[in-house]
């Protein structure tokens, strides 16, 4: 810290701090036309001048720009100081009479008529007046680079390419948003918002989030989701070996850094034009090693968190020039990255333990690492030949084609039931969920099978331990799904939710529903359709929906308890070694959790109970959440929540009735 | 060509010393842009025929050379080792030099005239423009050829870089910062100082600096930087050898404008000569240092040869100045520390290396020996033009008064007209009048008078020369050129032309100086960059010179030196006889008159174009 005085008021201040922001503290105010929080400090308007006496001399700076980085006074008003703001002023409202902050300030400093006459006055009260924060929020914030500077001198004006109309802008209106005059405004929003003003505040907000915070935070604009590879490795939550374990000792070679060194185009790459997260990223010029367009430069586009976590690490293949080759030979064929890798590490740990041979795989060794086994069976799912075409089936029905065509024992066949890694017939995503009951609860609850997308609770779960009981785990499996789900709803992308938080968002009563963002979904909503709905309101409406579903899922057969049961892998240790791998975690549990005497007692012995135990947990665990979401024993929504959501529709109730 | 080993360049040295000493005689064709444009490259192509043509290509040798900052009178060619000088040499001339040249005599005709005693003067080191000046940047300009790496290394290029390349970082340092020398480029900033931050700073940090030359020279009429770069590519390379081996940088840019394609070509050649040798690249003269210089063509705006301006220029960003600090030699080119020198701040490093800081120091003004900002040592090279008898690229040491660089060197006023100022700097100096002639030229001297050194440019001007309008014409450049990023500098320059421009017109009202002090007040003080800071000297040096002038615009309506047009009129005087040359000559027939009458203007018809007086024998015309 530094201590420094301001007009004779004494602060102490960070190293670096600016004196624009140190007198702010003091408020003192200082004119800083040009300068933004949220944009690299530009130096243009020059208004915000000070004198400081560093101990050497008295030397005039510009606030908005000066770093503090020792013992100094400044003067933010000396005479020399107001005489050349004033000075500045009479320049500037010579040229733009009429706008009114320039206005504002010159009568501030006694500037009302300029002695100068301009050549090129300017009486509009919109007109530009060269800040450059358009075309510093387009780049530092949008990342866009649409507008910039033309002209030297007097020529300078605001453009885009050739001064044309630049097709490549996305319309964010970012630059609108910010500009002081109005002198760029938007002239059509197709979508037409019942209240575009409202819906701006919101936008800007987490536009300037992203701009100021994701750097310190996720950093979801500079490397995406690859960045948390290490981090679940850290946490021993990242999958190996079919979710056997959770970190591996060579994880480090699918560190994001290398992806980072990867990926080329250093623009915003989002799902959709406009997007201020933009986690895409690619990969170019990537030489391909093997298939059909073996020696071809491609882009890749990716590869993401999962791929790396599923074509890497679960698949025992440590290499990450293998997770790009699969992530662009999965996206060519179609195939989801998830699915497959998912779907190969259940057949390499079947290979592994016997129940599939090479003589049944067409002579591909199908054990962990094996990447060039793993890679033929991707084109073989691509071309449709070989064993391919039953690994492309998924494991549902590999377990079935195996259990049916090979001979093999019950208890071989209840091992492909414990390491199968699927719920309502979909591959888990790439989380390690054994210690973490809530989670389990987040996959298996799902609707549409194992995924994540319904709640991501390990963090709030295991990590921080804030819902420790059934009744705190099911308010979760409740709230998060519903609040999710609106997403879906609503056509939009869940990351900026939580992936860029805001600053005082741990001050909050309820950090993890990052209650600042719902309030903006909640603004958002009612902006853009005119209909006022408060938080509240926001959940109901994707309940309804979210019934609606398990509704229809029943009908079809699944929803219901049994269909949401989940691998005993997703639970807990499945094999002796992998007890005693992490005994020392598990031993505990057993004796602070369930008061199991372990003295004397064998690997098998305490796995087997610690199963028992886990087990029942994830049955209380389903009871609790289907309570929360008003369903009955089986799972199954009421007749009466769905009147009270106003979904008890004559088709609804019909098929409830069969319940 | 192999790659050569630092014991190779004495031989090297020896062989091609040897080879020219075979010669009787080697015919030095000035081939820099003036006076290849005078038609030098012919010159030499016929000089070689003929040489060839009468079996003497054996005995007489021919060699493009740079500028030899004589330009106006091109094309120059010397004779070596004699030094006779010849000027404005034509096609026709040739066979008689050779002629000559074989006598031992010299062409009479071809020869410079002084223009004092009216003698010709045979050989180049009595010329008085050459005899005063004191040759380091340019030391080889006019005697090797700049496309053959072995002249310049016959002449000792690269030695101080084998030497270099014993010492240790800092004691390069040493040797700059004891040396004194101050920036060439406009700033003044001490050299050495500058290359210790970078290389402290990438110590502290652990990173790779780089370097960049400055090869920019944006300033109207200056092309010091160009000579140095067409005559002498070498020294550059070497200075910025000896740089990067001292502040530990692997990589270097010269960012030269894309105006200079023989600038440019002369260092492509170098680069590559210098490649071939290994004296650039990896393991450079068997040493485990590397270095390579990558060129960058600058688009040309005046702004982009600011420092700041030209590394995001470089980065592919717009040309625009940037807030300082941090320095570039903390965080420059890519936000690594990054020393950035002007080209002939490049090219006296070898020298300093060679002879010694302390051969340097002893050069110049001031003493140096504490503190480089305590004087300015060595030596400057201006671009002289203006109304003077020699224009021309002049080196002379720091200390010499402006009285001997315009009239030892450069001859004085022509027509027998007045001194009335000189105007130092570039677009942004100031104008010194008469009372500082004996001013000592130097970095301190000239800012405390107002103008300042900038990187050479030096103007002079007679007495017909009206200096509202010289404030006019520049703050008109500094107008156009300001990037238009900072309200002081953008609006300031916009403000001072109009107020200049009412003045020249005749609309001059009182407080218009004293707003014109105000606006340059402002601009110096609160602008981003140098351009803006500096931007207002030359209102400010006229206003403090020149004051009456102004006052006699703006309260009588005149012009005292007869230049602003709607401030004077013309009329005929009792020396009129009658000729009749005006009358016909006048575009408007303005003038009329019997032959051998007086005549007489017509002030309603008269445009004010100055042809009547231009072409009058008898100074009939007069201006008011
Ligand atoms: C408007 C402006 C134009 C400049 N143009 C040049 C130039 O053309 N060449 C140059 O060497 N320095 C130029 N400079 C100075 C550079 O910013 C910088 O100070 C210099 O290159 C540093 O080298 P030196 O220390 O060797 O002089 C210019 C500065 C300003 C403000
Ligand atoms: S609308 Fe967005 S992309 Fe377009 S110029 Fe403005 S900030 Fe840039
Ligand atoms: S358009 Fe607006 S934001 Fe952009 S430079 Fe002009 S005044 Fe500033
Ligand atoms: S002082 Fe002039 S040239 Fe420098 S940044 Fe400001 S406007 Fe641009
Ligand atoms: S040229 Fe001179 S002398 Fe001749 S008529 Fe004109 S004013 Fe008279
Ligand atoms: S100044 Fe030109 S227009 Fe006027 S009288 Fe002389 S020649 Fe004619
Ligand atoms: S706010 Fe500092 S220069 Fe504009
Ligand atoms: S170019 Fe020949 S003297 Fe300048």
């Amino acid at each position: 810290m530094i201590e420094i005085i301001i007009d004779g008021k004494k602060i102490e201040v960070e190293k670096g701090t600016t004196i624009l922001e140190a007198a702010k503290k003091l408020d003192i105010i200082i004119p800083a036309v040009c300068n933004r929080e949220v944009v690299k400090a530009y130096g243009a308007c020059r208004l915000c001048i000070v004198d400081v006496n560093d101990g050497n001399e008295i030397k005039m700076v510009t606030s908005c720009n000066y770093l503090i980085n020792k013992e100094i006074e400044v003067f933010t008003q000396s005479d020399r100081v107001r005489k050349t703001r004033k000075m500045l002023l009479e320049m500037m409202l010579s040229r733009w009479p009429n706008v009114p902050m320039i206005k504002q300030f010159a009568a501030d400093y006694g500037v009302t008529k300029p002695r100068m006459v301009h050549p090129l006055v300017d009486y509009s009260e919109n007109a530009c007046i060269l800040c450059g924060l358009c075309v510093n929020a387009c780049s530092e914030m949008v990342w866009e680079d649409i507008i910039g500077f033309a002209g030297r001198g007097e020529n300078r004006r605001v453009v885009m390419p050739f001064e044309k109309h630049y097709e490549a802008c996305i319309g964010c209106s970012t630059c609108a948003n910010i500009c002081p005059t109005g002198a760029i405004y938007m002239t059509d929003i197709p979508n037409k918002p019942a209240d575009e003003k409202r819906i701006d505040k919101f936008g800007m907000k987490i536009t300037e989030e992203m701009t100021l915070l994701d750097d310190q935070q996720c950093r979801m604009r500079e490397v995406g989701t690859a960045h948390l590879t290490e981090i679940m490795n850290d946490y021993d939550l990242l999958p190996t070996t079919n979710y056997r374990f959770g970190s591996h000792k060579e994880a480090g070679k699918l560190h994001s850094d290398f992806f980072k060194s990867k990926f080329t185009q250093g623009l915003p790459d989002g799902c959709w034009l406009g997007c201020t997260m933009s986690c895409a990223k690619s990969i170019d010029n990537y030489e391909l090693k093997s298939g059909p367009y073996k020696g071809q430069k491609v882009l890749v586009d990716g590869p993401e968190y999962e791929t790396v976590a599923g074509c890497g690490a679960n698949l025992g293949i440590f290499n990450p020039e293998f997770v790009i080759e699969a992530n662009f030979y999965c996206d060519t064929y179609g195939i989801d990255t998830i699915s497959y890798a998912t779907g190969l590490a259940f057949v390499m740990e079947c290979f592994e333990n016997g129940i599939l041979d090479k003589e049944k795989t067409g002579d591909l060794e199908l054990i962990f690492g094996n990447e060039e086994a793993a890679m033929e069976i991707l084109h073989q799912m691509g071309r449709g030949d070989g064993f391919g075409i039953i690994v492309g089936q998924g494991i549902r029905r590999m377990k079935k084609i195996f259990a049916e065509k090979y001979d093999l024992t019950d208890e071989q066949i209840q091992f492909m039931q414990d390491i199968g890694m699927e719920a309502k017939g979909l591959e888990y995503s790439e989380y390690v969920t054994k210690e973490s009951l809530a989670m389990q609860g987040g996959y298996g609850l799902a609707l549409k099978g194992a995924q994540h997308d319904e709640a991501w609770l390990i963090f709030m779960d295991m990590v921080n331990n804030q819902i420790p009981t059934f009744a705190d785990k099911a308010e979760a499996l409740h709230y998060f799904p519903m609040f999710r789900t609106w997403f879906g709803l609503m056509g939009l992308c869940k990351l900026p939710w939580n992936d860029v938080e805001p600053a005082d968002n741990a001050e909050t009563d309820e950090p993890a529903k990052v209650p600042g963002h719902v309030e903006g979904y909640v603004n958002f909503f009612s902006a853009m359709t005119g209909k006022e709905i408060d938080k509240f309101e926001l959940i109901r409406q994707s309940e309804r929906v979210y019934n609606f579903q398990r509704v229809f899922n029943f009908r079809l057969g699944y929803g219901n308890r049994k269909s949401d049961r989940i691998p005993y892998r997703s639970a807990g240790p499945v094999t002796i070694e992998e007890y005693e791998s992490r005994a020392e975690r598990y031993d505990k549990q057993l004796i602070e959790k369930w008061n199991y005497d372990i003295e004397g007692k064998t690997s098998k012995e305490k796995r087997d109970y610690l199963r028992k135990m886990r087990e029942a947990d994830y049955q209380k665990l389903c009871d609790a959440v289907y309570k929360r979401r008003g369903w009955d024993d089986n799972g199954i929504p009421t007749i009466e929540k769905m009147k009270e959501l106003g979904m008890d529709l004559p088709e609804v109730v019909k098929v409830l009735k069969r319940a | 060509m192999n790659k050569i080993q630092s014991g190779d360049l004495n031989n090297i040295r020896e062989k091609r010393v040897h080879e020219i000493k075979k010669f009787k005689a080697a015919l030095m064709v000035c081939a820099g842009t003036g006076c290849v444009s005078a038609g030098s490259f012919k010159l030499k192509d016929l000089l070689e025929k003929e040489l060839k043509e009468r079996n003497l290509d054996n005995e007489y040798m021919v060699v493009p050379t740079g500028c030899n900052g004589f330009c106006a009178q091109g094309p120059i060619m010397v004779i070596q080792p004699d030094g006779i000088f010849y000027q404005k040499v034509k096609p026709e001339d040739i066979p008689e030099i050779i002629n000559k040249l074989i006598q031992g005599k010299y062409v009479e005709k071809l020869l410079y005239k002084d223009i004092e005693t009216g003698n010709y003067i045979p050989k180049m080191e009595n010329i008085k423009f050459f005899g005063k000046q004191q040759l380091i940047a340019l030391r080889n300009k006019g005697i090797i050829n700049p496309e053959n790496i072995e002249d310049a290394i016959a002449r000792g290029a690269y030695n101080s870089l084998v030497k270099a390349l014993k010492m240790k970082q800092q004691d390069i340092i040493d040797e700059v910062k004891g040396s004194g020398i101050r920036g060439r480029g406009g700033g003044g900033f001490p050299t050495g100082v500058k290359w210790e931050i970078a290389f402290k700073t990438s110590q502290e940090k652990n990173v790779i600096p780089y370097i960049i030359c400055n090869a920019d020279e944006g300033d109207p009429g200056a092309f010091m930087d160009r000579s140095i770069v067409e005559a002498d590519p070498h020294t550059v390379i070497e200075g910025m050898l000896i740089g990067a081996k001292a502040i530990g940088a692997s990589k270097g840019f010269v960012y030269i404008r894309k105006e200079y394609p023989l600038a440019l070509e002369r260092l492509e050649i170098a680069i590559s000569q210098a490649k071939e040798m290994g004296l650039l690249g990896k393991n450079i003269l068997g040493s485990d240092f590397n270095f390579d210089i990558k060129i960058h063509r600058g688009a040309g705006a005046f702004v982009c040869g600011e420092e700041t301006a030209l590394i995001s220029s470089i980065q592919g960003k717009a040309g625009e100045p940037h807030q300082k600090p941090p320095v570039p030699a903390i965080s420059g080119l890519r936000g690594k520390p990054t020393i950035i020198n002007n080209v002939e701040t490049w090219a006296n490093i070898p020298v300093i290396l060679d002879k010694g800081a302390g051969w340097f120091a002893d050069i110049g003004s001031g003493d140096v020996s504490d503190s480089p900002w305590n004087g300015s040592s060595g030596t400057k090279v201006f671009s002289l033009v203006g109304n003077i008898e020699h224009t021309g690229l002049v080196e002379v040491p720091m200390g010499i008064t402006l009285r001997e660089i315009i009239y030892d060197i450069g001859g004085g006023i022509p027509d027998s007209r007045k001194f009335k100022a000189v105007q130092t700097g570039g677009p942004s100096g100031g104008c010194l009048p008469a009372s500082h002639l004996d001013l000592s030229v130097d970095f301190d001297s000239l800012t405390k008078a107002g103008s300042m050194m900038g990187s050479g440019g030096m103007i002079v001007m007679d007495d017909k020369t009206c200096m509202v309008d010289v404030a006019k014409y520049f703050i008109s450049f500094l107008k156009d050129e300001s990037c238009g990023k900072c309200t002081p500098c953008r609006e300031g320059l916009i403000a001072l032309y109009q107020i200049l421009d009412r003045i020249t017109k005749g609309e001059g009202k009182d407080g218009d100086i004293e707003l014109m002090e105000e606006l340059s007040q402002t601009m110096s003080l609160a602008s981003l960059c140098a351009l803006g800071q500096t931007a207002a000297n030359p209102v400010l040096s006229t206003i403090k010179y020149f004051r009456d002038e102004y006052e006699a615009h703006i309260k009588d309506k005149k012009c005292p030196a007869g230049v602003c047009k709607e401030l004077i009129s013309y009329s005929v005087n009792e020396n009129c006889t009658g000729c009749t040359v005006c009358a016909k000559k006048c575009p408007v027939n303005a003038i009329s008159g019997k032959v051998k009458e007086k005549h007489i203007i017509d002030p309603e018809l008269c445009i004010k174009c100055g042809i009547c007086y231009e072409v009058c024998k008898f100074d009939a015309i007069e201006i008011k």
